[in-house]
C-alpha cells in the first residue's frame, strides 16, 4: 500500500515538474524591445538607420575598402604581398574562394544592407503624433537616406562580386538561403533605390546634418552605378542618362520626380507610389502643404556644389584641405564617412573610426608609392605636390617617416592640430565621393555621346583648379574620341587618386589585365602577373556561402 | 517486482557493452560526376562526389595539384558538402583524381578509394573583340565590324592637334588587336604581328588568326579615309578647311565672297580625292561644275567614300559650307 502510494506520487510529481516548464517558456516577454514592436516612432527608425551608416564608420568595412579599391591596383606597393598572407594573395590574385578578406568584404556589406533593410521594412510602423506635413517629410527623409545606403552597399557588392543574392526586407528563418540574382538585376535593384532617394531627400544637409546624404548624393551615384554599367566605345542608353543627370547636376538644366524616376502609370498608382515613400498622402493634404507630382521639379544642385576650395561656411581653404578636418563637407564633397574623435565618450575607438589615415602614414605604412608611379601619375602635374617622401616635410611642418624611398599621399595625412589624443581613433572623415568626380563622370559621359568639344570644358574645369595651387596652365587639348577618353582616365586618376577606388575604376574601363599585369611585369614580386582577364575582374563568392547553400549560391565563372 | 529490476538492470549492462564496442570503418568509394569533360580556359569545372567517405579531396592535374607527385608537395583540395568548382588557365590535359577517405577516430585506421578521369582543356580563341590603329597621332581609332569577318577601318586624312593639323598616312598605323587569349598567334599579310610595326594599309589587309588549338580564322581589314574636299572653289575663290578635333567625320569650309555676290545660284568647283567618292546635299548627288547651290544658308554636304575593294565598306562625312562676302 505504502509502496503503490509512494510511486503514484512520485510519477505525479514528476508530470508536473514536465507540465511546469511549459508555461515558463512560452511566457511572453514584457517591457523589451522588439523588430515588431520598436519602430513606433520616428526617433527609433532614426537610431535603426544610424546603425546602418555605422557600418561606414566600422574598420572592417574601411579595411576592406583599401584592400580591395586601392592595394590591388597600380598605384601602390604594399607592405603585405606575401603569398603566405591572406592579404598577399589576395593582391597578387592568387587566393582561393576561401580568402578571408573576399569573405569580410562580402558579410560587412551584407551587414549593411541587413540593418538598412529594417529600416526599410518597418517604416510603416511608424505612428505619426499628428498628421503634419513636416513630420511625414522626416520619416520620408529617414527611408530616403535607407535607400541610398543599401544602393550603396549593394553597389559594392556587385562591383566585387557580380550579381548577389538580393536579401528580402524582412528575413525570416525559413529563407535563409537566397540565390544570386544576376548583375543586371541587381543594378536595376540599386538604380530604383537611388532614384527613388533622389526625389525624397534634400538636395544637401548642412549643419549638424551635413552628414547625412542628399539627393545629390544620390544623383551622384546614380551617374556611378549606370557608368558601371555600361562599356567605354559602346553607345548605350546608360552613357546618355549620365549625361542627361550631369546636365542637371552641373549645368543646372532642370528635371522632374518623373524624368529621374523614369515614372511609368501602367507600374504604380502615382499616389500609391508617394504613399510607399511617405510623402504626404493627398487626402490629408492641407491647403498650405506642397503636394509633390511627376512634373515637380527636383531641387537644384547646380549651386550646392562645387570645384572652389571653400568650406561649408564658404570660407577658402586649400586643395589638401578638401581631406582634412578643415575642410570636412566643403564645396566639393558629396558623400562623407563620418567619423569624430572619441565619439563615444570614451578613448576607445568604437564607432568613431579607427587608426586608418595613421596606419597609412607612418613609419610602416600598409600601402605607399613610389617616386616612379608618382611621375607615371602626375607627371608635371600641379597635384604632385601632395605626394609626400621620406624625411620630407608635410605642410604644417612635420616631418615625414615612411620607409626608404617610399611616398605617401597627404589625403592620408592628418594635421598635427586635427590629430586624436587616442592613436586609435580617426578624427577626420573619409571621402567617398567629391564633386571633381561628379565633373569627371559627366565629361566622360559627353565623350561617350559624341560630344567631344563639351567634354574637354569639363575636363578642363578640374585641371585648371587644380592648375590653381601653382598657377600652372597646362590644359587638356582636343581629339578624338580615343584621345579625349585617354585624358578623362589620367585626369581622373591624377585627381581621384589614393581614394580607394583605382581597381574598380580600371574594371569598369575593361582593362584592368592590362594595366595590372603590365604593372606586375615590372615588379621583382610579379604582383599583379597573374591577373587572369575575364575571371579577376570579379572576386569569388566566399566558399562558406556555396557550403552553407548547398550550391543555390553559385561561384563565378572560373573558380 | 525484484525479477523486473534485474532484467532492466540485465538490459541497460548489456547495452553499455554494445555502446562501447568498437566503430567500425565504413569503405569509402570514390565515385565522382562532372559537368563534362572538354573545357575552355577559365571555364568552371563543376565536380559532384557521389561516392561514400567521411573527407573528400580532389587533385586536379595541374601545376602543383598532380596526384602522382603528391609525396612531393603536390596537394589537392577539400571538397565541401559533395561540390567542387575550377577552372584551368592553361590549356593541355589533367588527370583529375578523387580520394575519398574513411577513418576510424583518432584517424588510427584510414581507408581511401579514388577514381580518375582525364579532362581537355583547349585554348581555341580566334575572335578579335575590338581592333584599332592605337596611335593616330595621339588618339586610338576603332575599326567597325562587319559580318564575314570583314572590318573597316576610317581614318582622318589630317588630325587636329591646337592649332596643328598632323597628316596621317595609311601607309604606316601601329595596329592594336583585343583578342582575350594571349596564346592567339595573329599574322599580318603572312607576317607575325607586331604590336610596334607600322602597317601599310592602303590596300587591304589579311589577317589570320590562329588560336592555341590550331583553329585558323582569316579576317580582312580595309581601310578609307574619311572622304573630304580635296579643294572646293566658289566663283573662282578657294574655302578654307576648319577641321574638328573631336568629330573627323565633320569639316566647315568657310569661303569669303566679294560683297554684292549673288549667292543665291552658285556652282561650285570642287575636286575629289578619290574617284570612289560621292557628294550629295540631301540625296541629291552634286557633280563640280555643274550643280547649282543656294548658300544663302549654311549648307551642308553629305559625302560618301567606298573602298575601292569592297563597295559594302563605306565611310560618311558631313562638309558644311558657310559663305559670307567681304
Amino acid at each position: 500500500m505504502n509502496k503503490s502510494l509512494f510511486n503514484i506520487i512520485l510519477i505525479s510529481c514528476s508530470l508536473l515538474v514536465f507540465s511546469g516548464c511549459d508555461n515558463f517558456l512560452d511566457k511572453e516577454i514584457l517591457g523589451n524591445s522588439t523588430d515588431k514592436n520598436y519602430y513606433d516612432t520616428k526617433y527609433k527608425l532614426q537610431s535603426a538607420l544610424n546603425a546602418g551608416y555605422d557600418i561606414l564608420q566600422s574598420d572592417l568595412f574601411n579595411e576592406c575598402e583599401w584592400r580591395f579599391g586601392e592595394a590591388t591596383a597600380d598605384d601602390v606597393w604594399g607592405g603585405d604581398e606575401g603569398l603566405a598572407s591572406q592579404m598577399g594573395q589576395l593582391v597578387n590574385f592568387r587566393f582561393n574562394t576561401s580568402n578571408s578578406w573576399i569573405a569580410d568584404r562580402y558579410y560587412i556589406n551584407y551587414k549593411g544592407v541587413r540593418r538598412v533593410n529594417q529600416v526599410i521594412a518597418n517604416v510603416d510602423k511608424v505612428q505619426l503624433s499628428l498628421p503634419l506635413y513636416g513630420e511625414y517629410r522626416d520619416v520620408r527623409e529617414i527611408l530616403g537616406q535607407a535607400k541610398f545606403l543599401r544602393a550603396f552597399y549593394y553597389f559594392n557588392l556587385v562591383k566585387t562580386y557580380g550579381g548577389v543574392p538580393i536579401r528580402p526586407e524582412v528575413e525570416t528563418i525559413d529563407n535563409f538561403v537566397i540565390p544570386r540574382s544576376t548583375a543586371a538585376e541587381v543594378y536595376a535593384y540599386i538604380e530604383k533605390d537611388l532614384r527613388e532617394a533622389a526625389i525624397m531627400l534634400p538636395a544637401r544637409y548642412t549643419g549638424v546634418s551635413a552628414g547625412k546624404v542628399g539627393s545629390g548624393t544620390a544623383i551622384a551615384y546614380l551617374m556611378k552605378v549606370l557608368m558601371y554599367q555600361a562599356t567605354p566605345g559602346e553607345p548605350s542608353s546608360k552613357w546618355k542618362e549620365m549625361k542627361r543627370l550631369g546636365e542637371f547636376f552641373i549645368d543646372g538644366v532642370s528635371m522632374t520626380y518623373g524624368d529621374i524616376l523614369k515614372y511609368d502609370e501602367a507600374q504604380e498608382d502615382w499616389e500609391a507610389l508617394r504613399k510607399r515613400l511617405w510623402f504626404k498622402p493627398q487626402e490629408l493634404n492641407q491647403p498650405t502643404d506642397p503636394y509633390e507630382t511627376k512634373n515637380t521639379q527636383l531641387p537644384a544642385l547646380q549651386n550646392a556644389y562645387s570645384l572652389d576650395f571653400k568650406d561649408s561656411y564658404g570660407m577658402n581653404i586649400t586643395y589638401l584641405d578638401q581631406f582634412t578636418g578643415a575642410g570636412e563637407f566643403c564645396r566639393g564633397s558629396v558623400f562623407e564617412v563620418v567619423f569624430k574623435e572619441s565619439a563615444d565618450g570614451s578613448l576607445g575607438d568604437t564607432n568613431e573610426g579607427s587608426f586608418l589615415y595613421d596606419t597609412f602614414y607612418s613609419s610602416s605604412p600598409q600601402i605607399w608609392t613610389t617616386q616612379t608611379i608618382i611621375q607615371d601619375l602626375f607627371g608635371t602635374d600641379p597635384r604632385r605636390t601632395y605626394m609626400i617622401g621620406h624625411n620630407s616635410y608635410a605642410p604644417d611642418g612635420t616631418i615625414c617617416v615612411c620607409g626608404e624611398s617610399r611616398n605617401v599621399s597627404l589625403k592620408w595625412y592628418t594635421p598635427i592640430k586635427e590629430r586624436p589624443q587616442n592613436g586609435g581613433d580617426n578624427s577626420k572623415n573619409r571621402r567617398v565621393m567629391r564633386y571633381a568626380e561628379v565633373i569627371l563622370m559627366y565629361a566622360e559621359a559627353l565623350n561617350e555621346c559624341g560630344e567631344g568639344s563639351r567634354a574637354l570644358i569639363e575636363l578642363n574645369k578640374t585641371k585648371s583648379k587644380a592648375n590653381t595651387i601653382t598657377g600652372a596652365t597646362a590644359l587638356y587639348v582636343g581629339g578624338g574620341y580615343g584621345y579625349m577618353r585617354d585624358q578623362i582616365w589620367k585626369e581622373r586618376r591624377m585627381e581621384l587618386c589614393y581614394e580607394w577606388d583605382r581597381f574598380f575604376d580600371l574594371v569598369r574601363q575593361k582593362r584592368a589585365a592590362t594595366v595590372i599585369k603590365e604593372y606586375g611585369f615590372l615588379r621583382a614580386n610579379k604582383r599583379g602577373f597573374y591577373f587572369r582577364e575575364g575571371i579577376n575582374e570579379l572576386f569569388p563568392i566566399p566558399q562558406n556561402e556555396i557550403d552553407i547553400s548547398n550550391g543555390v549560391v553559385e561561384q563565378n565563372p572560373g573558380y | 517486482m525484484k525479477t523486473i529490476i534485474k532484467v532492466c538492470l540485465s538490459v541497460c549492462i548489456s547495452l553499455l557493452f554494445v555502446s562501447c564496442d568498437e566503430e567500425s570503418i565504413s569503405t569509402p568509394v570514390a565515385s565522382v560526376t562532372v559537368n563534362q569533360q572538354e573545357f575552355s580556359i577559365n571555364e568552371t569545372m563543376v565536380i559532384h562526389f557521389t561516392g561514400v567517405a567521411d573527407q573528400v579531396s580532389i587533385y586536379t592535374g595541374d601545376n602543383m595539384h598532380k596526384y602522382d607527385l603528391r609525396t612531393e608537395s603536390n596537394t589537392g583540395f577539400v571538397v565541401n558538402k559533395g561540390l567542387f568548382t575550377y577552372s584551368y588557365s592553361v590549356s593541355g590535359q589533367y588527370k583529375v583524381v578523387c580520394v575519398a577517405s574513411t577513418y576510424s577516430d583518432k584517424a588510427e585506421e584510414i581507408r581511401q578509394d579514388t577514381c580518375s578521369f582525364i579532362v581537355t582543356v583547349t585554348d581555341d580563341v580566334t575572335e578579335i573583340d575590338k581592333l584599332s590603329c592605337a596611335q593616330v597621332l595621339y588618339d586610338e581609332v576603332f575599326a567597325q565590324k562587319y559580318p564575314n569577318d570583314e572590318w573597316l577601318m576610317v581614318l582622318p586624312r589630317k588630325v587636329k592637334y591646337s592649332t596643328a593639323a598632323v597628316a596621317i598616312p595609311l601607309t604606316g598605323q601601329r595596329l592594336k588587336f583585343y583578342i582575350q587569349s594571349d596564346s592567339t598567334k595573329v599574322l599580318i599579310n603572312g607576317n607575325p604581328y607586331v604590336s610596334a610595326t607600322k602597317y601599310n594599309l592602303t590596300n587591304p589587309v589579311d589577317i589570320q588568326v590562329t588560336s592555341n588549338y590550331g583553329t585558323v580564322r582569316p579576317y580582312k581589314l580595309y581601310t578609307i579615309y574619311y572622304p573630304e574636299f580635296d579643294t572646293f572653289k566658289l566663283n573662282g575663290v578657294a574655302g578654307t578647311v576648319v577641321r574638328s578635333e573631336f568629330d573627323y567625320s565633320y569639316f566647315e569650309i568657310g569661303v569669303t565672297l566679294p560683297t554684292g555676290t549673288d549667292v543665291t545660284n552658285l556652282v561650285p568647283e570642287f575636286s575629289l580625292f578619290s574617284p570612289t567618292d560621292k557628294v550629295y546635299i540631301g540625296d541629291v548627288e552634286q557633280i563640280s561644275g555643274s550643280s547649282a547651290v543656294d548658300f544663302t544658308q549654311n549648307v551642308s554636304y553629305r559625302m560618301v567614300s567606298t573602298s575601292p575593294d569592297n563597295p559594302d565598306m563605306q565611310a560618311e562625312s558631313t562638309i558644311k559650307v558657310k559663305v559670307k562676302n567681304q
